[in-house]
């Protein structure tokens, strides 16, 4: 059985470099990986004699009549006519039922077919029957994805990856869930497995980065997604998302020019032009920031985020009239935007409107922003609701 | 060499630099005016208003139509557009005097005085660039020796302090200080100067000193500039103020009275009257309206200027402004003293006071924020307002409150209500009602920060844009540590007021900080600073005292509070908690700030000898009935106890426990269990 292992293994990586020469993808995905071996020479896998020739006259046990279903099934499942790899698969289990390798890939054509179900069925099956399959709990991890069960997923791309970097793709896949998750150290280390598993797979690289982003480790995250821009130079995410982690590292000039560059490629992005202009507030350059917000608008009106941005760049600019109206939108499109309300707040107080500036910044405080509070302690607005000691007379020592 | 020869002396040597200067310097002379008549006429003038100009004081105002008179006939001439300048500068209009100073160092480039008048005026017009460059000017003559024809009355360390004084304005300038500047509008404002506002610590009640017409006497200035100075009040808040009334005699004379500081219950005021160089008054509302004046005493008023003055949070001390040479650092300085008292004022020390002059001190309701002008520190031009902290034994270093509060121009008279956010000033700053007005100034504290998001996708799997989470900021908040606390005192049965002293006491040592009294209506404001544990004990010969206490730790910051207080006339029946009696915890243990309380009621029963009363202990509903009955009872016979060591005899006395069954509020907060824990006692017989 261990010759169909390593088949699989060796199937399974040669699918993964497909996501290098897909240069022009803007938003990769990873491809899925192939989980069912392609088909061995049948010399390899019949009976012969010495002179290679086959010996017909020999009976075949059940299991050399599973094998050959197997391989008629593979021959099928790689022309993508999974309806006769199914026919297959099932003749090969029906000759004989512990012949593991076709449960695996019988499972993996399910999948395929969607029958997540009948997949999953067929990967417990072949588990019990080969409990070290490392390939199964791979292929099994990504129908439980399939099925939302993160969890059980989770479980099974672990289980896949005590195969070792071998198995790259339950590295990558482990670290999406755990991102996902918002593990992002746990999700950075799996991504580094996914790195050592394959060095020239740039989607690791820009997940890695990625991770790192998040955990703040901005120069690192850099580093990857220009190792990421190197082997796919299309790679718009990895250009847009140097920019991001240019900007929080205080490379602004750098990040504007990547800003730049990507939009010149993909002018009719929203969220680019978002970014652009935090860059650009960042840099002070709060009438350029307001340029970019309302471009952004411009593609999409119901931005949100681009109209909390751009009330903060115009209470920069102490157009607080423009500045209220902004953050105003922005909460009729998301009533729980916290951070537009504590930017009406602001700009409510500058509009001498003080009692609708303490309602603001305490409605930000109770949507997380804590600081709204401080800004209202601050304005000397009344308490949010008065409390026993607010009554300086009330002496809790006394008696 | 009199001043006018000088003045003529210096025209005719100003020709020197008549053919090098491309502007010509046109002398006074009668090869250029023909007109002998009108040449003498401007002359005539010149001299007028030359005895004006360098009068002591000088009278600038009175000195000008002269100078504009000659003026007519040349208005070429360097030394004359000088002087019309320098009366404008010196009269605080630096953009009118700018045209005829720049005419003036035009004429005369090498005059250095020219540029130094002229960098003053630039300074003032905080152009601080400008003004540096004719500093830079006039530095040759101030460091080196003087040359014929130039003038040498630019004092190198004066120089050097102006230029320091411009680096302050563009420093403080760059970042301005965020704030509301509201006039307060015409029914204060006046077309004369309107100034000094003092206001109460619960910014109800405004005074403030007016030139306007309808003054006391209806005598005019005698600088020229409205009526002689009377005080006013209003009364509102915000910027809703009523109509301005004069406060009328005794308080207001004949002469100048100026408002100086109010206490923060509005209750007391100090005035600067003319007397004795300057000195400084007390008025105190009564009953029947403000009383006479009278001056402070011989430890505070001198043969010199006592000009201005604030009191102290508690009302016992006052801070003031005296430029008495014994005990100065330099000019004015500013003292600390006890109001009442005779031991020696304290000079604040080196970190308020300079070389140079300190005026116009104002200690806000904490008790250690010190507001003060100063002209030294890192003042912008003339005087700038100030602030100091008094923490840990000293004064922190001094503020300087910046643009657009200072300005190159003097700076003086800031006054804050207790919240602390906002203020009172005087400013001549443009769109006035005419010359000074009166100013509420709202500071909203440092720059607020908004709040932008950003989202990418970060996913080279995921096309959905994550949105980042913003780093937590926090924004420390500063507020006096001060508790505010007004009512209106009344009659528990009739319901009218009570004209009531209030003794506020320290629990901890037993001492009255001060007292205080209610206005005629019974209303009453207090402004405590935090960190103590107060008792406020309220008597009135017909009433049984009532006390309350108020106890706040150090750092509890600002709160306003209302309580309205009923008194109880001594009679059987009436029943009083005794407020500012403390327990150790679930004990019957008195605790030593309970003395000061116990001292009255024993005061009280020895005042009164046939006055029998009963002390009664209740508790709160918390914990078995049994245990609450057996701890009032403990409690009011430990008070029945205290008192008969102190020699009041027993049978004047019963002490009885109800435990928790007659509540006086819900028990349902903490709030209300704590009024429910209490001592009361109820007169029997008198």
């Amino acid at each position: 059985m261990l010759k169909y292992l390593f088949l699989s293994v060796a199937l399974l990586l040669a699918a993964f470099p497909s996501q290098a020469q897909t240069p022009t993808k803007v938003l990769p995905t990873i491809a899925k990986p192939l989980l069912v071996p392609a088909p061995a020479k049948a010399s390899s896998l019949m009976n012969t004699n010495d002179a290679g020739q086959a010996d017909s006259a020999r009976v075949l046990t059940p299991t050399q009549i599973a094998e050959q279903s197997y391989q008629a099934g593979l021959l099928s499942y790689q022309n993508k006519d999974f309806a006769w790899a199914l026919v297959n698969f099932s003749a090969a289990i029906k000759t004989a039922p512990d012949f593991a390798p076709a449960y695996g890939t019988r499972a993996a054509t399910h999948y395929e077919l969607k029958h997540y179900d009948q997949a999953l069925t067929d990967y417990n099956e072949a588990l019990k029957l080969e409990p070290n399959n490392y390939t199964n709990y791979l292929g099994r991890a990504l129908v439980q994805e399939a099925k939302g069960n993160v969890k059980e997923a989770e479980k099974d791309y672990s289980e896949a990856m005590k195969g070792g970097f071998v198995y790259g793709p339950a590295w990558h896949k482990r670290g999406v869930l755990r991102f996902e998750k918002g593990e992002y150290q746990g999700a950075r280390d799996d991504f580094d497995g996914a790195v050592k598993a394959d060095r020239k797979n740039a989607y690791a690289y820009h997940d890695r980065a990625s991770a790192n982003q998040m955990l703040g480790n901005y120069p690192e995250a850099i580093i990857d997604y220009t190792a990421a821009l190197t082997l796919q130079p299309g790679m718009l995410s990895a250009l847009l998302n140097r920019a991001g982690a240019e900007r929080h590292a205080g490379q602004l000039p750098q990040a504007l020019k990547d800003y730049d560059t990507y939009l010149s490629i993909k002018p009719d992005d929203p969220l680019a032009f978002v970014n652009r202009g935090a860059a650009r507030y960042e840099n002070k350059d709060y009438k350029g920031a307001v340029t970019d917000y309302t471009q952004a608008l411009l593609l999409d009106g119901n931005y949100a985020l681009a109209l909390n941005d751009r009330a903060a760049a115009y209470l920069k600019l102490r157009d607080y009239e423009k500045a209220e109206a902004d953050a105003t939108q922005a909460i009729a499109l998301d009533d729980k935007y916290a951070e537009a309300y504590l930017n009406r707040g602001h700009a409510r107080e500058m509009l001498r409107k003080p009692e609708d500036a303490c309602k603001d910044w305490r409605k930000a405080a109770d949507l997380g922003i804590a600081v709204g509070n401080s800004y209202a302690a601050i304005a000397g607005c009344a308490p949010a609701e008065p409390a026993p000691a607010a009554d300086p007379t009330a002496d809790t020592a006394k008696q | 060499m009199s001043t006018y020869t000088r003045f003529l002396l210096a025209c005719a040597l100003a020709t020197g630099a008549l053919f090098t200067a491309q502007a010509q310097n046109v002398l006074f002379n009668s090869q250029r005016f023909q007109n002998e008549e009108a040449l003498k006429g401007a002359l005539k003038a010149i001299k007028e208003g030359q005895d004006e100009y360098n009068a002591v004081p000088p009278r600038y105002a009175a000195a000008l139509p002269h100078f504009q008179e000659a003026q007519k006939l040349n208005p070429n001439n360097g030394p004359l557009n000088l002087r019309i300048g320098n009366c404008y500068l010196n009269m605080g209009d630096a953009a009118t005097a700018l045209p005829y100073l720049e005419k003036a160092a035009e004429l005369e480039p090498a005059a250095t005085r020219n540029h130094y008048v002229l960098g003053q005026a630039y300074q003032q017009s905080a152009r601080w660039g400008d003004a540096l460059k004719e500093y830079t000017k006039a530095k040759p003559v101030a460091v080196g020796a003087p040359r014929r024809g130039q003038s040498v009355d630019v004092p190198l360390p004066e120089l050097i302090r102006r230029v320091t004084e411009c680096k302050n304005g563009m420093q403080l300038m760059a970042k301005p200080t965020r704030l509301f500047m509201d006039n307060l509008g015409p029914t204060v404002n006046s077309p004369e100067a309107d100034y000094n506002p003092v206001v109460t610590a619960d910014e109800t009640t405004l005074f403030f000193t007016s030139r306007r017409a309808g003054s006391q006497g209806g005598e005019k200035d005698p600088g020229g500039s409205g009526y002689t100075d009377d005080i006013y009040s209003t009364v509102g808040g915000g910027l809703a103020w009523g109509p301005s009334r004069n406060i009328n005699a005794p308080v207001n004379t004949n002469g100048a009275d100026v408002t100086v500081a109010l206490s923060a219950d509005g209750q007391r005021m100090l005035l600067h009257t003319e007397g004795n160089m300057g000195n400084l008054s007390e008025t105190r509302l009564t009953a029947a309206g403000w009383s006479k004046p009278h001056e402070l005493g011989s430890h505070i008023n001198t043969k010199y200027q006592e000009t201005s003055a604030s009191f102290s949070a508690d009302g016992r001390y006052i801070y003031y402004v005296s430029d008495k040479p014994e005990g100065s650092l330099g000019g004015k300085d500013i003292y600390k003293a006890e109001i009442d008292g005779k031991t020696p004022p304290v000079n604040l020390g080196g970190s308020i006071n300079t070389p140079y002059n300190e005026e116009a001190v104002f200690m806000a309701s904490d008790g250690k924020t010190l507001y003060f002008s100063s002209e030294g520190h890192n003042s912008m031009g003339g005087y700038d307002i100030f602030k100091s902290v008094y923490a840990n034994g000293k004064w922190g270093e001094p503020e300087n409150l910046g643009w657009p509060i200072n300005t190159p121009s003097d700076d003086v008279f800031f006054v804050t209500v207790a919240s602390g956010r906002i203020a009172y000033l005087a400013s001549n700053r443009p769109g006035g009602f005419g010359g000074k007005d009166i100013y509420r100034i709202t500071l909203l504290g440092d720059e607020k920060q908004p709040a932008i998001n950003q989202e990418d996708r970060l996913l080279s799997t995921n096309p959905r844009p994550m949105r980042q989470v913003l780093p937590s900021v926090t924004v420390p908040v500063i507020t006096p540590d001060v508790t505010l606390l007004k009512g209106t005192v009344t009659d528990v049965a009739t319901m009218q007021p009570v004209f009531a002293t209030i003794e506020v006491v320290d629990n901890l040592t037993g001492q009255t900080i001060n007292t205080f009294q209610t206005t005629a209506s019974g209303k009453y404001l207090l402004s405590l600073p935090a960190g103590a544990n107060y008792a406020l004990v309220l008597h009135n010969d017909a009433y049984l005292f009532h006390s309350e206490n108020v106890s706040r730790p150090p750092d509890a910051g600002y709160a306003e509070a209302v309580k309205n207080i009923r008194m109880q006339k001594m009679e059987p029946g009436s029943n009083i908690v005794l407020n500012n009696v403390f327990f150790d915890p679930d004990k019957a243990v008195l605790r030593p700030e309970s003395t000061a309380e116990l001292d009255r009621v024993r005061k009280l029963l020895e005042d009164s000898p046939k006055l029998k009363l009963q002390v009664s202990g209740h508790t709160d509903n918390v914990g078995p009935p049994d245990a609450n009955q057996n701890l009032s009872e403990r409690r009011a016979q430990a008070i029945k106890d205290y008192l008969v060591q102190h020699k009041i005899s027993a049978d004047r006395l019963t002490a009885t426990g109800y435990g928790g069954t007659i509540p006086i509020t819900a028990n349902t907060t903490e709030a209300g269990r704590q009024m429910n824990r209490r001592v009361e006692f109820k007169v029997l017989a008198r």
